[in-house]
C-alpha cells in the first residue's frame, strides 16, 4: 500500500492545487494498487519516512505564515526523509519554502527550510499566465503545460532544474529554467495542475515510490487519450 | 459650456454605437459605448448619476450580484419607481456608465427615480469615487478569478477602504458570511443583516472550497454550528467572540424544487412567505437580499414577495429552453462554489440528465482555468447513473474532459466536441432534460447556437405555486 501524505489541505489549496493529489491517487487506483491519503494540518503528528508521496502546494500569504512555523519545527524529520529518497512534489508557495531563503521586495529575509540550494526574491511584477515547459523524464523529452503566477524570482544554485521553459517566465524570466529537482523532491511554478496534465510524470513519481520500498515499479499503461489531447491542443496554441 | 458640449457628443456617440452594436448583432452593447463615452467626457458618470431623485443601490460580492441586483430592480419597479440597471452583468466603470447612456436623452437628462448598480468588486473602488451610494448590498466573498484580482484578502480591503470614504451609506450584509458581516464594525456602517436559519438541508457538503475559516479578527480557525454551504452558516469565534450578527430577515423552513424554492421569513415587517421562481439555495440568498434592500426603500412586503415571484433570470442565470420534449437549462459558472451549487442543481433535475460543460479562458472568464481542480466534480462519480454523458466544449473543453476523468466519472461518458456538434449533441441526447454550464464568454455563443434550435420558454410554467 502507498501512503500519499497531502501536507496543509486547508491551508495551502490555492489553484486547484489539490488536483495533484488526485492524480496520483486515482493513477494508483485504477492499477489495483492500494493508496491511503493522510492529510495533515498544523500540528498533526506525521511519520514523513513512513510516506511514499508528501505533496505541499501554494497558499495566499497570510495561510503560507500559518504554516510555515509548523513546518520549521518538522524540518529535521523532513530533511532525513528527503535524503532518504522521499518522492515530494512541492507547487509554487511549498517550493519557495523547501530552499534558502525569500527576500521580500522591502529587503526583509525570510528564511526557508533550506533543504534545497535555491534562493527567491519578490519582484515588482508578478509573473502570470500560461506556460509550457520541457521536461526530460528517464532521458525522454516531455512537453508539459500549466499557469503560473507567482511574484517571487528563484535562482537556483547546486541544483538541477526541472525543465526548460519553451513559453513563460519559468523560475525567474531570465535564465529559462523552471522549477528543481533535487534526489526525488520535484518543485514547479506550474499550477493548474501540474500532474493531472502530465500522465508521465504522474507514474514516473509512482515508479520511484515503489523502487524506494523495494518493489517492482514496471506501471500497466492507462488509456490517457483525453490527457494528450488536452496536451497537445494547449501546446499549439503556445507554440504557434 | 464645453463640458455640456462634450456630454452631448459623449451621449450622441455613445447612443449611434449602441444602435450599431445591435444592428451588427454583436451582442448586447453594454460596455464599448460606455468605454467610448468616458473618453469624450471623462466627468459623465457623476453628471448622469447623481439625477437619480431617490438614489442608488448597489450589489457587490463574488456570487449573485447580476441576480440580486435584477432582483431589487424589479421590486423597485413593481412599487412604481422608474429605474435604470445595468442588467446585463456589465459591472465595470464601462457598463455602469453605459446603463446610464441607455437611459439619457440626448440633451444629458436621466429621468428615474432609482439607479440599481450591479458593481465588479475590483472596480468598486474606481465606481464609488464617481457615483456615491444610498445603499451598498454585499452578497459574499469567494475566491474568483484570483490571477485577474489578486488574493481575496486584498480585494476585501479594498471594498472596506472604499466604503470608509463613503458617509451615510447604509450596509445590507449577509450574515452567513463571517467574511462579509464584519465590514459594518470595520467600517463603523450602519447594518441590516441577513440569513439563513437552520433548515433540514444543513450539512457540511462542499467543504473543499471554503475561504473564511479563519476569524477575520484573531485568526483563530473558526466553529459552526452549521454550515448552509461554503463558508456560509452559523459561525462563532472561540478566541475573541466573534460571531454570526443577528439576521434582521432571517429564512427558515426552506423547501427547494427543481424549479423554484420557498421559504418561510422572520422581519422587522412580520412574517411571511417567499417563493422564488429560480432553484437553488444561492438564489434564496439573493432573494433575501433583494427582500432586504425593499425593505430598506420602504416598499410594501406584499409587493416585494410578488415582485421576487415574477423574477425571470437574466441571460445565462439558469435560462430555460424547450427542445421537442426535452427542457433545456443554460446556467453560469464562474467560480468553485457556483459550480459547485449548479452540480447539486444538476442532481436534483428530473433524470436522465445530457449535460455540456462549456469552458473558456478569455479575460473575462480568468485566464487561469486551475480552479476547476476545486469543484467538487467527483458528486458525479457517485450519480453518474443519473447522466448519460457529458459533453465538453470551448477553449478549455479537453481540460475540463481530464477533470472529470479524475473526479471518477466513466470514460465512456465523457466526450469532447466543438461548440456546434456539442450542442446537437446534448439536444439529441435521449435525457429528459440538457444541462448547459458555461463560462461567461462561452455563454453568448451557446445561448446563440441553442436558440437556432430550441425555442426559449416564457417563464408561464414557472411560475410559482401557490402553496
Amino acid at each position: 500500500m502507498l501512503k500519499v501524505c497531502h501536507l496543509y489541505p486547508d491551508l495551502l489549496n490555492l489553484y486547484g492545487d489539490r488536483g495533484n493529489v488526485m492524480a496520483y491517487v486515482r493513477r494508483c487506483q485504477w492499477r489495483g494498487m492500494e493508496v491511503e491519503v493522510y492529510r495533515i494540518n498544523l500540528g498533526d503528528p506525521v511519520d514523513f519516512q513512513e510516506m511514499d508521496f508528501l505533496f505541499l502546494g501554494g497558499g495566499s500569504d497570510r495561510e503560507q505564515n500559518l504554516m510555515a512555523g509548523d513546518l520549521e519545527k518538522r524540518r529535521e524529520l523532513l530533511q532525513a526523509a528527503v535524503e532518504d529518497g522521499l518522492v515530494v512534489l512541492a507547487i509554487c508557495g511549498g517550493y519557495q519554502l523547501l530552499g534558502r531563503y525569500y527576500r521580500t521586495l522591502e529587503g526583509q529575509v525570510i528564511p526557508g527550510l533550506g533543504l534545497l540550494d535555491f534562493y527567491t526574491e519578490a519582484g515588482r511584477k508578478r509573473m502570470i499566465g500560461n506556460v509550457a515547459v520541457e521536461l526530460e523524464i528517464e532521458g525522454e523529452p516531455v512537453r508539459v503545460t500549466g499557469f503560473e503566477n507567482h511574484a517571487g524570482r528563484t535562482f537556483l544554485g547546486q541544483i538541477s532544474p526541472l525543465g526548460r521553459v519553451l513559453v513563460g517566465y519559468g523560475n525567474n524570466g531570465e535564465d529559462g529554467t523552471e522549477g528543481a529537482r533535487y534526489k526525488n523532491v520535484f518543485c514547479s511554478y506550474l499550477h493548474g495542475p501540474l500532474l493531472p496534465k502530465n500522465p508521465r510524470l504522474v507514474d514516473y513519481l509512482i515508479s520511484l515510490a515503489l523502487k524506494r520500498r523495494g518493489l517492482p515499479a514496471e506501471l500497466a499503461p492507462l488509456d490517457d487519450r483525453l490527457e494528450r489531447a488536452a496536451a497537445e491542443i494547449m501546446l499549439k496554441r503556445l507554440l504557434k | 459650456m464645453a463640458f455640456r458640449l462634450r456630454l452631448i457628443l459623449a451621449i450622441l456617440v455613445a447612443k449611434v454605437i449602441m444602435w450599431l452594436v445591435r444592428l451588427l448583432g454583436r451582442g448586447k452593447g453594454s460596455s464599448l459605448p460606455g468605454m467610448v463615452a468616458l473618453r469624450i467626457c471623462p466627468g459623465i458618470l457623476p453628471c448622469l448619476a447623481r439625477q437619480a431623485r431617490r438614489g442608488v443601490i448597489m450589489v457587490t460580492g463574488t456570487n449573485g450580484k447580476t441576480t440580486t441586483n435584477n432582483m431589487i430592480a424589479r421590486v423597485v419597479r413593481e412599487a412604481g419607481y422608474r429605474v435604470v440597471v445595468n442588467a446585463e452583468g456589465a459591472n465595470l466603470i464601462t457598463g455602469v456608465t453605459a446603463a446610464f447612456l441607455k437611459a439619457a436623452s440626448l440633451s444629458g437628462r436621466v429621468d428615474c427615480d432609482y439607479a440599481l448598480l450591479e458593481v465588479d468588486e475590483a472596480s468598486f473602488p474606481r465606481v464609488t469615487r464617481q457615483v456615491y451610494p444610498n445603499i451598498v448590498v454585499i452578497t459574499n466573498f469567494f475566491r474568483d478569478q484570483l490571477d485577474r484580482y489578486g488574493e481575496l484578502d486584498k480585494t476585501i480591503s479594498l471594498i472596506r477602504e472604499a466604503l470608509v470614504q463613503l458617509s451615510g451609506t447604509r450596509l445590507v450584509l449577509n450574515a452567513d458570511d463571517p467574511l462579509v458581516a464584519p465590514l459594518a464594525a470595520s467600517t463603523g456602517k450602519e447594518a441590516f443583516y441577513y440569513g439563513l436559519g437552520e433548515h433540514h438541508q444543513v450539512a457540511s457538503f462542499s467543504t473543499a472550497a471554503r475561504e473564511g475559516r479563519f476569524c477575520p479578527h484573531c485568526g483563530r480557525e473558526l466553529v459552526y454550528v452549521y454550515y448552509h454551504y461554503s463558508q456560509l452558516g452559523n459561525y462563532r469565534c472561540p478566541g475573541c467572540g466573534f460571531s454570526r450578527p443577528f439576521a434582521d430577515v432571517e429564512g427558515t423552513e426552506v423547501s427547494p424544487g427543481s424549479h423554484r424554492v420557498s421559504v418561510r421569513l422572520r422581519s422587522p415587517a412580520g412574517s411571511c412567505e417567499l417563493v422564488i421562481p429560480v432553484p437553488g439555495l444561492y438564489n434564496l440568498y439573493n432573494g433575501l437580499a433583494a427582500f432586504s434592500a425593499g425593505l430598506l426603500l420602504g416598499v410594501e412586503p406584499e409587493v416585494i414577495i410578488s415582485a421576487l415571484a415574477a423574477y425571470t433570470p437574466a441571460t445565462g442565470r439558469m435560462e430555460r429552453f424547450r427542445y421537442r420534449d426535452k427542457a433545456v437549462l443554460l446556467n453560469l459558472v464562474k467560480n468553485p462554489t457556483g459550480f459547485n451549487e449548479g452540480l447539486n442543481t444538476l442532481l436534483s433535475l428530473p433524470g436522465p440528465v445530457d449535460v455540456l460543460i462549456a469552458i473558456n479562458d478569455n479575460d473575462a472568464d480568468g485566464r487561469d482555468i486551475s480552479w476547476l481542480w476545486d469543484v467538487d466534480f467527483e458528486v458525479l462519480e457517485e450519480h453518474h447513473f443519473r447522466i448519460n454523458f457529458l459533453v465538453c466544449t470551448g477553449q478549455r473543453g479537453a481540460e475540463m474532459a481530464v477533470r472529470l476523468k479524475y473526479a471518477g466519472v466513466p470514460l465512456e461518458k465523457i466526450v469532447v466536441e466543438e461548440m456546434p456538434r456539442a450542442v446537437e449533441h446534448v439536444l439529441s441526447g435521449s435525457g429528459k432534460t440538457a444541462y448547459l454550464l458555461a463560462t461567461y464568454t462561452a455563454l453568448w455563443p451557446l445561448e446563440r447556437i441553442l436558440s437556432g434550435y430550441a425555442k426559449r420558454e416564457n417563464h408561464v410554467e414557472s411560475l410559482p405555486s401557490v402553496s
